[in-house]
Order: structure tokens, then sequence, then C-alpha cells
């Protein structure tokens, strides 16, 4: 059976994570993989608990629902524990600690930054998806920056090209160094 | 989405038909993105597959009404439609969609809609004429929870039965059930292919979560698509009878303006179009109707197997279900568990030969659906005896997940 | 079209012989209609080729079978959203709807209001003859307040639609009325109809002998095409003050005109400014 991964982007309503899921299964589609997207559909479009889930193969994607989580990105406390039920034991958690104030608990690997912040001293708050998503790649290795930047040019608005791919490669350099370059890291968990 | 736009060779101007006769130059748009950036792959949601595969089959008229799950197959549309000369219209309702839609038809444009459950049932009527006056269109229903308003958000797969006997009177109709966004686009293709190649409206029935699924697809060149069209008349107007049978059970069309003048009527008509009640031509010429499907199953069936040839137990599932048989099959197989997946792509008519073959062999028979019990009543009439068909449904607006067709396969195997 | 061409119009060159005898119960006003329609259609020398007549069901639906065209004789209401979509796909058609009351106005009121909103340019010909007659009879949107119908066996107590004021406030292009009496008068109205560059809405009062006019006691057909007479009130006498004297008249000729701007015509407008807008690259 070819190898799937299974990620979910989790939050509130109104950070972006649908534009994440877009922007990060863009680039893994760049880097020559499969990737089946979806998400919760639901009336609201501001508040609440909000998702957008991957599953990654290098084949065909058998069954594109996630029911065992590979990554979990956690955005906010509304989602802390939604997914707890859908992680694997050793599942890799990047948590927003901005604002997540309780994160499940088990034997998952947690990357926990606050992400909101740095974004804010980026430039922008609104960039957090982005920095978490530079993190997790920074983890996960599963795509290239070359692919991440077509898919921002492909995906965001141009408005937001530069900010975007600074807040990657922020998220990028913490994952991999633990280090910010242009903001202090002020927790690893 | 930002996709490559390429210059379509089936425009209508192929179809022997005056491409400026809307005066609407057509209009390709420059690469928005570098073009080795994955020329041919795209990642696209399941309804704009629909409606980017339509328009490269050669639709060039769309009718619509909103309806949640499908209404992004309208919104591409929208925005597609005009960049090839062709007409998107948002119609009063979904009567007036499904009527404006066999219109266009009737004009010989090659036209389109989409709609959910409640939609689809008051598509019915026109739909019936469609197939009673055997002009081409495809219709896509994307299947969310009823009945009534139910569930506009959440997936079904419950309109099976209304998609094959929605209609009124014993009718020809073809649906199409893809399970990815992949198959969206290439059953989309087909489903205007046969529907202009038969002459029969043709259903792609998929529900909400292959709708919404956003997947990396292939974008074909057009000469890969192998688009068919309409058998246009070339008969002598004082020879040329509207309805009468050809070798295939199909008649030849005649397009207006082209010096022919047909009647067309939903009532019962003769080989000359015009309505008959006599029972002897009656007879005749709704046997022909009734008959087209039949004569052409090879062309019209479509179905997948995976791991049936030894298969003990082999579960019959469509759409975003027999995503999860798929993996429940492997993971079966891992356990040493001879099962297999009959998938139909056409759901009806049923591929019913190649299925009794693959169910001869099987000892039990399982058909997850989300809804109460639907194909089954199909898969129960096709094996023998019915008792070795086992049903396994859901209908709180979840899918059923690729574990629980394993734990019943599993239960299967140990219940001999 | 001078009067001496007039002559020359044979309505048999616009019919399929093949059809006849026709189905219409003597003394019918949907014939005279018909007459009249196909009479238009010569002065305006329209190709038969050209021509698309898109019928619904009911005894109007069954006229358009009778004229050599492009004949569609679709759904019951629908076939103004039918004509909605053949005139989009083949702007090239001169495409005409032949409707009645009860198909017009009940079962597809809705599409009569769209199709007036829209204002896609082709014609709409409204046989009101106040019954469904090929049903056998019973009550329609336009039936007159006490007369008696096979489901109004008290006699009708629902006040009826003016469709002509319906069609107007809903933005037809050009709206008119007629009666079949006044047959050159009704060739021009359509003849204006056809001519409009828009949707045009046209009522035509016809009347059913046979079962409305028997039921109710209207007399024979010369009775009740003088009765309608006697109570219309032609364009012509608009201006003058004839109402105190004449309460129940209906207006006939032509009754609104709206010169905004065809929905093809808009389409293809914004549809350039679009394109535009997509190839100067943002």
């Amino acid at each position: 059976m070819a190898k799937e991964i299974e990620i979910r982007l989790s939050g509130s309503g109104g950070q972006g994570l649908i534009l994440a899921a877009r922007i990060l299964s863009a680039a893994l589609t760049a880097s020559g993989l499969n990737v089946a997207h979806s998400q919760s559909y639901e009336p609201t479009s501001r508040g609440g608990l909000s998702r957008s889930d991957l599953v990654i193969s290098d084949g065909e994607v058998d069954y594109p629902l996630v029911t065992e989580l590979d990554y979990l990105v956690i955005m906010d406390q509304v989602a802390a524990h939604a997914s707890t039920g859908l992680l694997k034991a050793d599942a890799v958690l990047v948590i927003d600690s901005s604002r997540v104030t309780s994160p499940p608990k088990g034997t998952f690997k947690t990357h926990a930054f606050p992400l909101t912040e740095i974004a804010r001293k980026l430039g922008s708050g609104r960039v957090a998806n982005i920095v978490a998503l530079g993190v997790l790649n920074g983890i996960s290795e599963l795509c290239t920056s070359e692919s991440f930047e077509l898919a921002v040019d492909d995906q965001a608005p141009r408005g937001f090209r530069e900010l975007n791919l600074k807040a990657f490669k922020e998220g990028y350099t913490l994952a991999t160094t633990g280090k910010a370059v242009s903001a202090p890291v002020v927790s690893l968990a | 989405m930002c996709i490559k736009k390429r210059p379509l060779s089936h425009s209508i101007g192929e179809l022997d038909y005056d491409p400026t006769h809307l005066n609407l130059e057509v209009y390709f748009l420059p690469p928005a993105i570098s073009a080795d950036f994955n020329r041919n792959r795209l990642s696209v949601q399941g309804n704009h597959a629909c409606a980017l595969a339509a328009v490269a089959a050669g639709c060039r008229f769309y009718a619509g009404y909103p309806i949640t799950p499908s209404s992004e197959v309208a919104e591409k549309m929208s925005e597609e439609l005009p960049k090839v000369g062709g007409i998107f219209v948002q119609m009063e309702d979904e009567i007036a969609s499904m009527g404006a839609v066999v219109g266009a038809s009737m004009g010989g444009v090659k036209a389109l809609t989409a709609t959910s459950g409640p939609g689809f049932s008051l598509k019915q009527e026109n739909l019936g004429y469609a197939s009673m006056t055997e002009t081409p269109c495809v219709i896509v229903n994307v299947m969310r929870g009823g009945p009534s308003t139910g569930m506009p958000t959440r997936p079904s797969q419950a309109d099976v039965m209304q998609a094959r006997w929605g209609s009124h009177g014993d009718h020809p109709i073809i649906v199409l059930t893809p399970a990815s966004v992949d198959e969206i686009y290439m059953e989309t293709v087909r489903a205007f292919n046969l529907s202009e190649l038969l002459r029969v409206p043709v259903v792609l029935l998929y529900d909400e979560v292959i709708g919404h699924l956003i997947e990396t697809i292939e974008i074909r060149e057009p000469a890969e698509l192998k688009l068919l069209e309409r058998k246009w008349t070339r008969a002598p107007p004082e020879e040329y009878l509207p309805f009468a049978a050809t070798d295939d059970g199909v008649p030849e069309m005649a397009r207006p303006g082209d010096g022919y003048r047909t009647h067309t009527t939903g009532l019962t008509h003769g080989e000359n179009g015009f309505p008959t009640q006599d029972p002897e031509e009656v007879d005749r010429v709704m046997r022909r109707l009734l008959s087209k499907l039949d004569r052409n199953r090879t062309i019209v069936e479509s179905f997948e197997l995976l791991e049936c040839g030894d298969a003990d137990i082999v579960i019959v599932a469509y759409g975003i279900t027999s995503r999860a048989a798929r993996r429940a099959v492997k993971l079966g197989r891992e356990h040493g568990i001879k099962v297999g997946l009959f998938r139909p792509i056409t759901l009806w008519p049923f591929p019913q030969q190649p299925f009794a073959e693959v169910a001869a062999l099987a000892r039990k028979v399982l058909v997850p659906e989300m809804n109460a019990g639907q194909l089954c009543l199909e898969i129960e009439r096709l094996c023998s005896p019915p008792s070795k068909v086992s049903r396994m449904n859901r209908i709180d607006g979840e899918a059923i997940t690729p574990i629980e067709i394993l734990e019943r396969v599993k239960a299967l195997e140990s219940n001999d | 079209m001078t009067e001496a061409s007039m002559h020359t119009f044979e309505i048999r060159d616009y019919l399929r012989q093949e059809l006849m005898p026709h189905f219409m119960c003597p003394g019918c006003g949907h014939g005279i209609a018909l007459r009249a329609l196909l009479w238009a259609i010569y002065e305006l020398d329209i190709d038969k080729d050209r021509l698309a007549i898109v019928s619904g069901i009911g005894c109007s639906g069954r006229v358009g079978a009778y004229i050599d065209a492009n004949t569609m004789h679709v759904t019951h209401g629908r076939p103004l959203a039918y004509a909605t979509g053949l005139k989009l796909a083949r702007p090239d058609l001169e495409v005409i709807v032949i409707t009645g009351d009860g198909d017009c106005l009940a079962i597809g009121g809705n599409h009569l209001i769209h199709a007036c909103r829209r204002n896609l340019n082709f014609t709409c010909l409204m046989l009101n003859n106040e019954v469904y007659g090929m049903t056998g009879g019973q009550v329609s949107p336009t039936t007159t307040v006490d007369r008696f119908t096979t489901t109004t066996p008290l006699g009708n107590h629902e006040p009826g639609f003016d469709s002509c004021k319906l069609a107007a406030a809903a933005g037809a292009g050009l709206v008119g009325r007629e009666i079949t009496l006044q047959v050159p008068a009704l060739k021009n109205l359509i003849k204006e109809g056809i001519n409009h560059p828009g949707f045009a809405f046209l009522e035509i009062i016809s009347d059913c002998t046979e079962i409305y006019g028997r039921k109710n006691q209207l007399g024979e057909s010369p009775e009740m095409m003088l009765s309608q007479k006697a109570s219309t009130r032609s364009d012509v006498y608009r201006n003058t003050v004839d109402q105190p004297f004449r309460p129940n008249a209906f207006e006939t000729g032509v009754l609104a005109r709206n010169d905004r701007a065809e929905y093809a015509d808009n389409y293809r407008k914004h549809v350039e400014k679009t394109m535009d807008v997509l190839k100067s690259g943002d």
C-alpha cells in the first residue's frame, strides 16, 4: 500500500485555515504528491471550530478523509480537544501557544510556539497560519520551499506575498533551529 | 484557483456551427502561473472539476439555481463559460433551469445543470421530457442528507433510486457515479459523450464529500478526451423521420435552422414526431426508446474490480463509500481475508452481467451505503440466493469509514 | 407591406396540412389567433426554417404543432423557460411562445415574471380563454368572477389576474392586448411584438365556446366575440374619458413599452467588460 499521511489544521473560524490548507495542498501537489483536501462546511464563516484535512500519498489516495492523524495543527483553544480521538499515538502536534492554553496530553510529539505573536511581530497576526505551515514543514519536510513559493503565488492574495514567504521561512527556522529569525521564541513546550 | 487555459479545439465551431453567432470573441487567459508548475496537475474541488470538464467536453450552456452542496458547479461555470463564448444563466427556479437546459440542447448546444436532492425532485418533470424527446443533457446531483431540506451540508447517497426512478413513466436514463475528483472530471466528459451519442439524459450522481473534496487531478489534452457529438442528420428533409430507428436504436437529430422544421413533443409520438395513440405504433416507438441502453450496454456500463478474482466476500460500493471499501479491502487482505470490491461507475443501468459473474463466485456480498438501503435492492435481485447479501447503512450524515467496513467484513468471515 | 400584398398571404403556406383536420372545437378563438400570427410572420418575411415555436400544455399548446416551422411542444407552464434556453443558445432563431392563461399565469407564473424581468428578445402570445379547456373546463386565473366552471359549481369566487399589468410591472419590453375579432389589429400587434428588441408579452382574448361559453350560456362564437368587443377600449381612445360609461372595459393595443437593455445584448457587454479586465492581466 502506498504510504498515506494525514494532516489536520484546526482552530477557530476566520484564522485562515482553509487558505493555509489550500496553499499546503498546492505545494504538496507541486512536489509530486497526490493530495485529498477536505474541510468542515458549516453555515458560519467566523468563530467556532474550523478544520481542514489533508490526506497525502505518493500513489493514489484510497480514503480521502482522515482516520488517524499523523500531524495536527491547533491554532485556538476551541480546537484543542476536538481531534484527540483521531490522533495516532506518535502524532506530531503544532500548537499556537498564544491561543491554546491547554493542549492535548499524551504520547504525542508537541511543538508549541506563540505563532500569533510571532506573526504580529512579522507584520500581521493574520499570517499565523503561514507561520504554522513553516513549522509543520520544518518538522515534516513534506514539500520543498520552492514548491511552497509557487503555491503561495497560486493561491494567496498577491498583496500578502512577501509577508507570507517571510512567515513561512520564520516558521521553518523555528522548527529546525528552535530560534526565531525576526522574533524571539517565547516558549517551547 | 489559477488554471492554465488552452484553446479548446472542440468549440461550437467544430460542430458545424457558427461560433460567432453570440458575437463573443473566444478568449483565453495567459497562463497565470509558470508553465512548468504542474502544467497538467491541479488541486481542484470536485464541483469545480465537473465544471472544467463540462467546458472541455464542449458544454456551452449552463442554467441553474443555487443549492448546497452543488453551487460551486454553477459558480465555476459562470466564470468559465463566458471565456469560451458560452452562456451562463441563473434561472428563477430549478424547474426553469432544467427547461432552459433542454431548450438550449434542442437548439443544438451541449448543456449542463447542477443541483441537489430537493432541486433534483423539481427537475424531474423536464428530465422526463428530455427522456421522451431524446434531447441530450447532463444533470449533476450532489447528494446531501434528506428527505426534504434534510442536512444541506452533510453527505448522503440517498438519491440512488430518485436518480433512476424520480421521473414519471418508463423512461431511459443513465446515472454515473464518480468516486474521486479526477473521476468526476472524466465521468463528466463521458456523461456528455453518452448523452450526445445515445440522446439520453445523463445524471452525474455524487455525494457531498466527493463534491467538496479537493484532490489532485490531471488535466487532459482535448485530444485525449475523445469527444463524441450528436448524430446530426444529413438526410434529405422530405425523407427525414426525426424518430426513426437506426442501427443502434438512436434516431438522428435535426437542428433548428437546418431546413427540417420538425415537431418535438412530450406526447407519445410516432417516427414522424407527431402525437400518436395507435397501440401498435406506440408499442413500437416506446420499445425502441426503452431499448436504447440495453442495445448499447457495452459503451454505457463502467465498473472497477479490486481483488475480486478469488474473493469470498465481495463489497459493492460507490462514491465516497467505495473509497472506504478500497482501504478496507487492502486492510482485509493484510489480515488474510479474501475480500474484493466491485465498484459500479455506471450506476444505472447497473452493470448486472459483470456483477453477476463476480457475485457467483463469492459466498457473501456486503453493500455499504449512506442511505437506508437502496442499491442493495438491486444487488439482492442479482444474487442467488439473495440471502448472501448483507446491508450496511449509515443515515447520520457521516461517511462510512474503512474500519467500520473492515469490522463487518471480519464479522462476515467469522460467521461461517 | 402594401394593402395589395396582404391578399397574397396564403395560410396554407404556413401550415402542416398533413395534420388537418385540426383538433380545435368549432367556434374556438385559437384558430383566429393562429391565423393572425401566421399573417404577421408572412408580412415580416420570417424564414420558416429560422422560426421556432415553443408552446406549453393545453389547447393553446396544441396550436403550435400546425405551424410549418421548428415546433417544440414542451411541458406544462414551462415554454418560457425552454424558450429562454433556446433563444440564448440560438440567437439566430426567431422564437415565439404560444401559451394559455393557465399555462402562463398559474403553473408558469414564475417564469412569466422573470421572462419579463430579463427582457430577452422573444415574443410570448398568451391565448386567454379564461378556462382550462383541454382538461374539461376548470377555473383559471383569468376566469371572470361568478362564472361557472367544473371546479366552481357555485360560480367563481376568486379575482383574476390582469396579465398585462403584471407583465408591465415585471418589466416586459412591450405589452399588448387584442381580441380575436380584430384580426388585422391583432396581426399588427403581433408584428410589433416580434419587432420589439426585447421581451414582448401579448395577451390575445380568445374564446372557448364549446365548454366555457356553453356552461355560462354566453351564446355561440359570434355572440361571445361581440361581447368581447363591447367590453374593449382600444388604445385609439386611450385619452378619451369613456371610463365612467364603460366600467368593465379592458384596454387593447400596445399597453406598455419599456426600452431598457435587451438581456443577451447586456450579457454580451458584461462579458466583454470582464474579458477586458482579465486580458489586462489582473
